[in-house]
């Protein structure tokens, strides 16, 4: 078979569709030929009712006719006049529908005169009821021509009936030998159809869908990875031929694959892989995985080596660390006791801290009260001072008066001094006034020892005033000095008021700084019972810490012999 | 303040003053038994005998008077006064041993300070220096001396020569030494000694002393 499977399935399928197009042929044309028998079929009951309907309508006029006659009154009438109205519309529909039916339109010539000689006898005799009176309306029908028209009429339209009844049974016939037909071709068709292609079908399934079977179920172990079944071989030249020979060729390329990566699992990274073809994505990946890897695996080894020192380095960190851990414990077990002692020390401080505030309270007082005193000093160096100016007024006065006294003395040491040069004087004049002379020589001699007296009184008292004088200026010199000093006292004092005013305030600060220093060593006592329960804590994490620790150094120990083994794994692979 | 200084005890000081003020009361009414002591004391002054009348001739009253603590005599009998020294006024283009002239109770003395004859130091002018009047003749000049002692009388008999150290015009003017070590001026000497004479030329004006 040189075909391909389109060209098979078109063409089986072009069969089918040649079947199917006769039977569909066969079948409208018996449902046209049906459909128009059953329009005959309808055409001719049409025909049998407007019959029927006209000879409805005679009576009626009839009855009309009759019942004037006998009543004359003109609502008997009505009949009549209907009829006679719907006559000629029957007549005409009948000529319309019987226009292909030469015979009916033979029998609707002869029947139309009947029609017109029944209307003209009872027209006659409704005239005649009018006009003459019942009985000569009476006597026309009497003559019976009106019921020989109508059994005329009645016969032609028996004939029409007879006619179309004979039509309609041929029609019918017809009909159903046509339905018979058309289901014969059609049952027929079908099942030629049906057998035409289920043969087709099975062929095809045979032909096409076995193969491909085949390769389903190579592909289906091939998905789940199995390579090693054997693959179907055929030499057909169609398109399964084809998918068979490509399935083969993937299926090798697997192989080859499925060898590569095999070498690469066993650290074979020297492999070169080759891709089929620029589209080849898993070549193309393969070579790129194998020089990624190869790429990979080097700054692996490098890494591992790093990862191994570093693991090396680490265990040494962590060695030192729990050596660290365990000290930081024992610093923190001394620390915890010394922050015992410390809360101790905390409590004795607060207690001195109290202490010393009632103390500043007391100073305080006792602030006051120098301050207190140091007024009243003050006060008292004033009078002190006003003293003191008395007391320098009346050494001036004194001064003075030892001035008096001096100038008084001057004047007496002159009165001597010329008492003495006049005594001498008067010496020599006793000298020269020879013997006589020499009793007045003694009393001369006399004043001159006198006044001799006089000058060393004058000289004493002189020698006295000096010493007063002194004593004077020194007596002036200490007051002022008193005075300096008195001035310097209460400037002292007011420095010192000053001084222990803000001392005063100083205390009052520093009691109520002491104040709050009690408050706060409180608080710090408090405090310091949070930091030993803190350092209790810290001690037991401490404690934890060490044990943590210990499990690092493991750890540690244990990525170090890990990285050992990852550089003995990573040195396997062959690059 | 020291406190272990002594205070001053004010009721004693009151009663040291009240005690003065008593003295200072007596002094001008002396008791009786220190009248009675002055006035013996005066009794036996007066009621001294005089000096063993020697011989007149051999006796010579001399002023006796300081010369830079060295006492000098003069004789009474040159003696006219002694007086203080005041109103000096200095000479200019004088010799040095001339001080001046001075006013003495309207009289124009020259004044001459024998202390630059005997090399004695000068000790200064004081109100307190003396002028001893000494005259002979129509000339009459002031002798400056630094200090009266009064007048006494001198045995002629005790004077001794000056030393033999003592030459040139230092012999000359000194008349002996007593006993005592008063050394007696000759102011008959002096006075004659014309080197005391000071004379200046036409033109100028000329001291005689």
């Amino acid at each position: 078979m040189k075909w391909s499977v389109g060209v098979k399935i078109g063409s089986t399928f072009a069969l089918v569709w040649l079947l199917l197009l006769a039977i569909g042929i066969t079948s409208y044309r018996s449902s046209v030929q049906l459909i128009e028998t059953a329009g005959l079929v309808a055409h001719g009951n049409q025909v049998r009712f407007a019959l029927t309907e006209l000879l409805s309508h005679l009576q009626d006029t009839e009855t009309g006719q009759r019942g004037f006659v006998l009543t004359g009154l003109d609502n008997y009438l009505e009949p009549y006049t209907s009829g006679l109205t719907q006559i000629p519309v029957t007549i005409q529909r009948m000529r319309q529908l019987t226009a292909d039916n030469p015979n009916q339109q033979r029998r609707l010539d002869a029947l139309e005169p009947l029609i017109s000689q029944k209307f003209g006898e009872e027209s006659e005799s409704i005239a005649l009821r009018r006009t003459k009176g019942s009985d000569a309306a009476v006597k026309v029908v009497l003559t019976q021509r009106g019921k020989v028209y109508m059994d005329q009429i009645r016969k032609v339209v028996a004939d029409m009936d007879k006619e179309e009844a004979d039509l309609l049974v041929v029609r019918q016939q017809e009909a159903n030998q046509k339905a018979e037909g058309a289901k014969r071709v059609i049952i027929a068709g079908t099942s030629i159809a049906f057998l035409v292609s289920l043969l087709c079908a099975v062929v095809l399934t045979l032909h096409i869908a076995g193969p491909l079977a085949r390769i389903s179920s190579a592909a289906e172990r091939i998905a789940v990875g199995d390579l090693s079944a054997p693959l179907p071989q055929t030499n057909r030249s169609d398109e399964v031929g084809a998918l068979t020979r490509t399935f083969s060729r993937m299926a090798e390329s697997l192989k080859e694959m499925a060898e590569l990566a095999r070498k690469i699992a066993i650290g074979n990274l020297t492999v070169v892989v080759k891709p089929q073809s620029d589209q080849d994505l898993l070549g193309t990946a393969f070579a790129s995985m194998v020089t990624g890897l190869r790429d990979l695996n080097r700054e692996i080894r490098e890494g591992v080596t790093v990862l191994a020192s570093s693991a090396s380095e680490i265990l040494a960190t962590t060695a030192q660390v729990t050596a660290g851990a365990s000290e930081t414990a024992t610093s923190v077990s001394q620390t915890t006791s010394t922050v015992e002692e410390v809360k101790q020390t905390a409590q004795v401080a607060s207690e001195k801290a109290r202490y010393v505030s009632d103390n500043a309270q007391k100073s305080a007082q006792i602030s006051q009260t120098g301050k207190k005193s140091v007024d009243e000093t003050i006060a008292c160096m004033t009078r002190i001072s006003e003293q003191m100016d008395l007391i320098g007024e009346g050494i001036m006065r004194l001064s003075e008066q030892g001035q008096a006294i001096g100038e008084i003395m001057a004047s007496v040491n002159d009165l001597a001094e010329q008492s003495n040069l006049l005594a001498v004087n008067a010496s020599i004049e006793a000298a020269k006034a020879g013997e006589h002379g020499k009793g007045f020589a003694v009393v001369a001699q006399e004043v001159r020892s006198l006044a001799q007296q006089s000058k060393q009184a004058t000289a004493q008292v002189r020698t006295i005033l000096g010493d007063f004088q002194k004593a004077t200026s020194a007596a002036v010199l200490a007051t002022e000095q008193g005075v300096k000093a008195v001035d310097l006292g209460v400037k002292q004092s007011g420095e010192t008021s000053d001084a222990i005013r803000m001392l005063a305030d100083s205390i009052a600060e520093a009691a109520q700084a002491a104040a709050q220093i009690a408050a706060s060593s409180q608080q710090q006592r408090v405090g310091m019972d949070q930091v030993a329960l803190a350092m209790e804590n810290i001690k037991q994490a401490s404690l934890q810490n060490v044990s943590s620790t210990k499990q690092g150094e493991s750890a540690a120990m244990n990525l170090h012999t890990l990285g050992q083994k990852m550089k003995q794994l990573v040195e396997q692979y062959q690059i | 303040m020291n406190a272990a200084r002594k205070h001053v005890d004010w009721s004693e000081t009151r009663q040291r003053l009240a005690t003065i003020q008593e003295r200072i009361d007596q002094l001008w009414t002396p008791s009786a038994e220190e009248r009675a002591m002055t006035l013996e004391a005066r009794a036996r002054l007066l009621a001294r005998e005089p000096e063993a009348a020697k011989d007149e001739a051999a006796q010579l009253d001399v002023v006796e008077f300081l010369l830079a603590y060295e006492r000098y005599g003069i004789a009474t009998s040159f003696v006219h006064e002694v007086y203080p020294l005041v109103d000096l006024t200095p000479l200019p283009g004088a010799p040095s041993f001339v001080l001046g002239v001075a006013n003495v109770r309207g009289r124009i003395v020259s004044v001459m300070d024998i202390k630059r004859f005997f090399d004695l130091p000068a000790k200064g002018l004081t109100n307190l220096n003396k002028l001893i009047i000494v005259r002979k003749g129509d000339l009459e000049i002031g002798i400056l001396a630094d200090e009266l002692l009064g007048v006494r009388s001198v045995g002629l008999a005790s004077l001794e020569p000056p030393l033999p150290t003592m030459t040139g015009i230092r012999a000359e003017y000194l008349r002996g030494i007593d006993s005592e070590r008063l050394a007696i001026l000759d102011i008959e000497n002096i006075l004659a000694d014309q080197r005391i004479i000071v004379e200046k030329t036409t033109g100028e004006w000329r001291v005689t002393a």
